[in-house]
């Protein structure tokens, strides 16, 4: 926790200039609020008690009181606005970081770690980062300062009483120290039997079907109300302490240093030796009634950090994994042959997913590769576009190992239409062009290639129709032809095509293969098709099963063969009965 | 103020409780008021010159007195008035539960998980603070607020008081405008914090996206973008929030010089003395909190009411088919199965027609048909999660309105396509209608599920954990501890809702041969998508379009030659491509 800490104060140093101006600021300030009640005293002792009615030299006080709360509150102002300026272009700085991390994750990261518990790192986590920095840090710099501002006030009018005073804030401190020893725990466990009341909740709510048809509705109400209860009883566990250390103490000390304060004044008037000034005491009372909400304040605040400094080591963990190495050689590979010699891969070092795949792809040609759900035919598209590093066996593109091509030249020459193609929120132009300076023309160019123009037309705002969440106003065909016209505007010399489903309706699948038979040729083709037809007229078809290669050849040689791949498309010819009509 | 009074039934429950926290409130609320007083007295002593060291022994003991009685009433309020409001949480979270446990699946349907833990997180936490932390508002802010102004007005000076006041309603017009200030602002921060959402959500969904086209400089200027209007809109809410202390330090400031000049005033025309002037401040000083207060208590009350109405709402939804029947007793499982009509509403289409099955004891019922054709209505029909006056099911028969729901469900048992399991040990997931069960009972069912085996092969075999905090199970093996589960539950008729579908042949094959050895006299009903699970059932019917279009058994149906003969064919091909041939 305390390298977590320091981890994060270490974000504000770059600001050392903002963050020495606030100190400053808040100094002023500091010094102007406790000047207030000084000079209440002097315009008491000097001019009220002895009845000594000079009107200049009262206007001069009555003038620097009210100058000292103007500065006071401006300069408090002031200050304030560094701090959380500071503070937070720190969480901004920490997001673009762990963002920028994350965008260099290894594929297999995203595999084994759920989407939303890292978007929550990023947001929920930084966002806690920020109220520990506003809140709490800000809080204690502040409060720490006005103590000791007013510590100092006290011990200009009287040392003796200054030190009755002080005792204060080692007390409150040993208290702070205490309570979070204490209450912790207790603290701890009234969050976790919560978190299991409500996933105990959520649970059941699910699981309530299954609940009701074995008749378990009694036993699950009483277990829940078990934890239900225990809850109850830490929670008033931890009101317990609370209520003896918290407020009611703090409290209870300021009454009594109130009683130490005024006995001090007492004796020295009942001694002859000392005058005292009423005033003073005035002065006195006042700086003890502020000193104490700046320390409660501070104790409040703690249970706070503890939950902050928990984010912020969730959040380092992600910024900890370690990054997929960047190539930087300026290399780029002659052709575009693409060879496959992998001896074996597994997403999890445990089950091989592809074995023995050695496959050699001229520039130019069409191949297709086909192979029943769990094949291995994604997996094998994945590698090539590097998503996963490959251990034993390579692949080259122009005799170049592909982990040594830098990542730009590859996806510049690798064009990848995927099986769920992602939309953005935006237009249908915005959707092809994404980042790239596409002027109209090439944006239609493109989707007339990818057979969608067609269809864009028939939207009611042409190219500019804006497109839901996930692209909802567009069928799964157009959403592939979209990817497909996408992937086109950036003129890839290597096209993967993943079709999306073996329901993909007749017509999209036709415009598909009008689109391929227009590159064909022109382009190396690669296309993992569930529908056989798409690539029935393929250079050379492919079949993967468990992720070996069982048969090559064209449709025709296939064909001839009682084998896998004729099976496959006798099944395809006669539709699923199941599926309805 | 209306959630008060719905809220009154919980305050006569807990009146002990409420009675002292409220006794308690006004003590302290008394209390505190003796401490300035004496303060007052003990100054104008020292500065009359009249203090004796009896007089001032006697004044501290009382204000040290003050200080432990009003610490421990303290305590007392808060456990006293927090203890309650947290016995109210966990009363109507227990209600919700139990109210959730008697709610059909239609219930599940209408209101999803996300909006149920809303009621009972959110909405619990606000109802608990309108009965905790609202009333502490209104009896110890608006009170005390209330003594400190009638002391103010009635011991001292009401025109001192009025002048002493003189700078609240000023700032409290700066309150109210920063107010909304920071509403405003802090909508929209929030606004650009889903943005951040949002994109983060949006940039990791795209993931293969980016990387496949090598965006990811886009991706991180697009976040960077976000993340500084993140800033931004923190940076005008923490600037807004930054005017509240320095206003409040300057009225307070103000309002103390203003008592100075008034009192001295006064203490100059000889109607005050400077204890009373010291005092006086120290009252002013108890104004504060109350200021606040009342602000705190109308919002908490706000989101108390709203959330409490929705809770009542909720518990307000009874379930449609009500839990009338008597009958307690054991019947045969045998079925009669009659529906001449079923659907779901008035307007809705007609999704059974014309059915009549017979099932004698022992024997098993296969259903099969496309998707749709209305197989799931029947067993929910079965279940007695729907039903209408055109159907009428018998079991051993009887009419299944005529069986109390706990006794039907002990009759009846499903296990569906997609099981839930708790977060629980393997043996316990089992056991969940059995609690009690034996290892060796539970093992013998997992034996008959074909489960044993892989159960043995985990970490800790049947004490290993399932679910978010333990290992991960197949779709197959979910299925066949669920099948395990349902028959530990040994009701007499079993019904497999598609509950094989996950299982490799050959296992299915196994577990329903153990089914017959082992479930001799008890009914069993599979419906399913492959028709090797049918294979030796007693009977079979095909559904379309919700009507029964063949009957028979599986050899009499492949002779028919018709729908279920042509399934048949198409699984044949099926399966040979599935295993490579």
């Amino acid at each position: 926790m305390k390298a977590t800490f320091l981890r994060l104060i270490s974000y504000s140093l770059q600001y050392r200039k903002i963050l020495i101006e606030a100190l400053l600021l808040l100094i002023v300030a500091t010094s102007a609020s406790v000047i207030g009640p000084y000079l209440i005293k002097v315009f008491i002792d000097e001019y009220l008690t002895p009845g000594h009615w000079v009107f200049n030299e009262i206007l001069l006080l009555v003038i620097a009181y009210i100058a000292a709360q103007l500065v006071g509150a401006k300069t408090f102002f002031m200050q304030a606005l560094r701090f959380n300026r500071v503070a937070l272009n720190v969480v901004q700085t920490i997001r673009e970081e762990i963002f920028a991390h994350v965008q260099r994750l290894p594929m297999a990261y995203f595999d084994i770690t759920p989407t939303g518990s890292l978007i929550s790192r990023m947001t929920n986590d930084t966002e806690a980062i920020k109220d520990l920095y506003v809140n709490v840090i800000s809080t204690f710099i502040q409060n720490g300062i006005r103590v000791l501002g007013i510590l100092v006030a006290m011990a200009v009018l009287d040392v003796k009483l200054m030190l009755i005073c002080a005792v204060l804030v080692p007390t409150v401190l040993f208290i702070m120290w205490l309570y979070q020893r204490i209450s912790t725990p207790v603290f701890q466990q009234v969050r976790n039997l919560l978190s299991d009341i409500n996933a105990n909740l959520n649970e059941s709510i699910q699981g309530m079907a299954v609940i009701q048809l074995m008749n378990q509705q009694q036993r699950f109400t009483q277990r829940f109300s078990k934890t239900n209860q225990l809850h109850y009883r830490a929670k008033v566990r931890n009101i317990i302490i609370d209520g003896f250390m918290l407020r009611a103490l703090v409290d209870f000390i300021y009454i009594m240093l109130l009683a130490a304060l005024l006995l001090g004044f007492g004796l020295a008037s009942l001694s002859a030796e000392e005058t005292v000034q009423i005033g003073v005491i005035y002065a006195f009372i006042n700086y003890l009634g502020n000193i104490t909400e700046p320390l409660i304040d501070m104790t409040s605040k703690l249970n706070m950090s503890q939950q902050a400094l928990v984010s912020a080591s969730r959040v380092f963990a992600v910024m900890d994994e370690t990054p997929t190495p960047m190539v930087s050689k300026p290399l780029a590979p002659p052709t575009n042959r693409i060879a496959f010699a992998i001896e074996r891969f597994s997403y999890d070092q445990r089950k091989d997913v592809l074995q023995d795949i050695h496959l050699d792809i001229p520039e130019g040609a069409f191949v297709g590769i086909v192979g029943h759900t769990g094949s291995g035919k994604s997996t094998l598209m994945s590698l090539l576009m590097s998503f996963y590093p490959l251990q034993h066996g390579q692949i080259r593109l122009g005799d170049m190992d592909l982990s040594e091509i830098p990542a730009a030249e590859r996806t510049r020459r690798i064009g990848y239409v995927q099986q769920d193609p992602f939309i953005f929120s935006g237009t249908i132009a915005d959707n092809i062009r994404l980042e790239l300076e596409l002027s109209a023309d090439e944006i239609e160019q493109a989707a007339r290639q990818a057979q969608l123009h067609e269809a864009v037309l028939r939207k009611p705002d042409g190219y500019q129709t804006v497109l839901t969440e996930r692209g909802g106003n567009l069928s799964t065909g157009q959403r592939q032809l979209l990817s497909l016209a996408r992937t086109l505007a950036r003129r890839p010399s290597v096209l993967i095509l993943d079709e999306a489903t073996a329901n993909i309706d007749s017509h999209t699948e036709a415009l598909i293969q009008q689109s391929l038979m227009l590159l064909r040729g022109k382009i190396t083709l690669l296309v993992i098709a569930h529908r056989l037809s798409t690539v029935q007229t393929a250079d050379e078809l492919v079949v993967l099963h468990q992720g070996q290669i069982r048969q090559r050849g064209t449709h025709r040689n296939l064909m001839l063969e009682e084998g896998l791949y004729k099976h496959m498309y006798e099944l395809q010819q006669t539709a699923d009965p199941f599926m309805g009509d | 103020m209306s959630v008060f009074f719905k809220l009154v039934w919980f305050f006569r429950q807990e009146w002990p409780r409420y009675s002292i926290a409220i006794v308690a409130l006004v003590c302290v609320g008394l209390l505190v008021m003796v401490p300035p007083w004496l303060t007052g007295t003990l100054v104008d002593a020292i500065a009359d010159g009249t203090l004796t060291q009896p007089q001032l022994f006697r004044l501290l003991g009382w204000i040290a007195l003050v200080a432990f009685l009003s610490y421990l009433l303290r305590v007392v309020w808060r456990v006293a008035l927090f203890g309650a409001s947290y016995t109210l949480a966990r009363q109507l979270r227990l209600k919700l539960f139990q109210h959730l446990t008697s709610q059909p699946p239609a219930f599940f349907q209408r209101h999803n998980t996300g909006d149920l833990m809303a009621r009972a997180t959110n909405d619990i936490q606000a109802i608990e603070m309108t009965a905790g932390e609202a009333v502490l508002a209104l009896f110890d802010g608006a009170f005390t607020g209330l003594i400190v102004l009638i002391i103010l007005t009635t011991q001292f000076s009401l025109p001192l008081t009025l002048f002493a006041l003189i700078p609240w309603p000023i700032v409290g017009f700066f309150m109210w405008r920063f107010g909304k200030e920071l509403h405003i602002s802090f909508r929209d921060a929030q606004a650009r914090f889903s943005d951040l959402n949002d994109d983060v959500q949006e940039s990791l969904s795209g993931i293969r996206v980016t990387r496949a086209f090598g965006r990811e400089a886009v991706e991180q200027e697009d976040f960077n973008h976000i993340a500084a209007a993140a800033n931004e809109a923190n940076q005008r809410v923490a600037t807004t929030d930054s005017k509240y202390d320095p206003a409040i330090q300057l009225a307070i400031g103000m309002s103390f010089f203003m008592s100075v000049v008034g009192g001295s005033w006064l203490i100059y025309h000889g109607q005050l003395t400077l204890g009373e002037l010291t005092s006086f401040t120290l009252y002013l000083g108890y104004m504060i909190w109350p200021m606040f207060a009342v602000g705190w208590l109308l919002n908490l009350v706000e989101r108390g009411q709203a959330a409490y109405r929705r809770l009542e709402e909720l518990f307000e939804i009874r379930p449609l088919i009500a839990d009338q029947g008597t009958y307690e007793d054991k019947v045969e499982p045998s079925l009669a199965i009659t529906i001449r009509q079923f659907k779901y509403d008035v307007q809705s289409p007609l999704v059974l027609k014309d059915i009549a099955i017979q099932v004698s004891i022992g024997q098993t019922l296969g259903i099969v048909g496309h998707t749709g054709a209305g197989k799931t209505t029947l067993l929910n029909i079965l279940l007695r999660h729907e039903e209408s006056p055109d159907t009428d099911i018998r079991l051993g028969g009887k009419q299944l309105a005529d069986f109390s729901l706990h006794n039907l469900r002990r009759h009846l048992v499903m296990v569906p396509q997609t099981p839930f399991l708790f977060s629980a040990s393997v043996a316990e997931n089992i056991a969940l209608a059995k609690p009690d069960a034996s290892l060796a009972e539970i093992e013998a069912v997992a034996r008959i599920a074909e489960v044993h085996d892989d159960i043995m092969r985990f970490p800790d075999a049947y004490q290993t954990m399932v679910g978010e905090r333990g290992i991960t199970l197949s779709g197959g093996q979910k299925q066949r501890i669920a099948i395990a589960r349902a028959l530990l539950q040994d009701a007499p008729i079993l019904i497999l809702d598609d509950a094989l579908s996950a299982v490799d042949v050959r296992t299915e094959q196994k577990i329903l041969e153990h089914l017959r050895d082992n479930r001799a006299e008890k009914t069993t009903i599979i419906v399913c998508h492959r028709l090797t699970a049918i294979e030796k059932a007693d009977q079979i019917i095909v559904l379309q379009h919700g009507e029964t279009v063949e009957n028979g058994t599986h050899r009499s149906l492949l002779q028919a030659q018709g729908w279920y003969r042509q399934m048949y064919d198409y699984q044949q091909l099926e399966r040979a491509v599935e295993e490579g041939r």
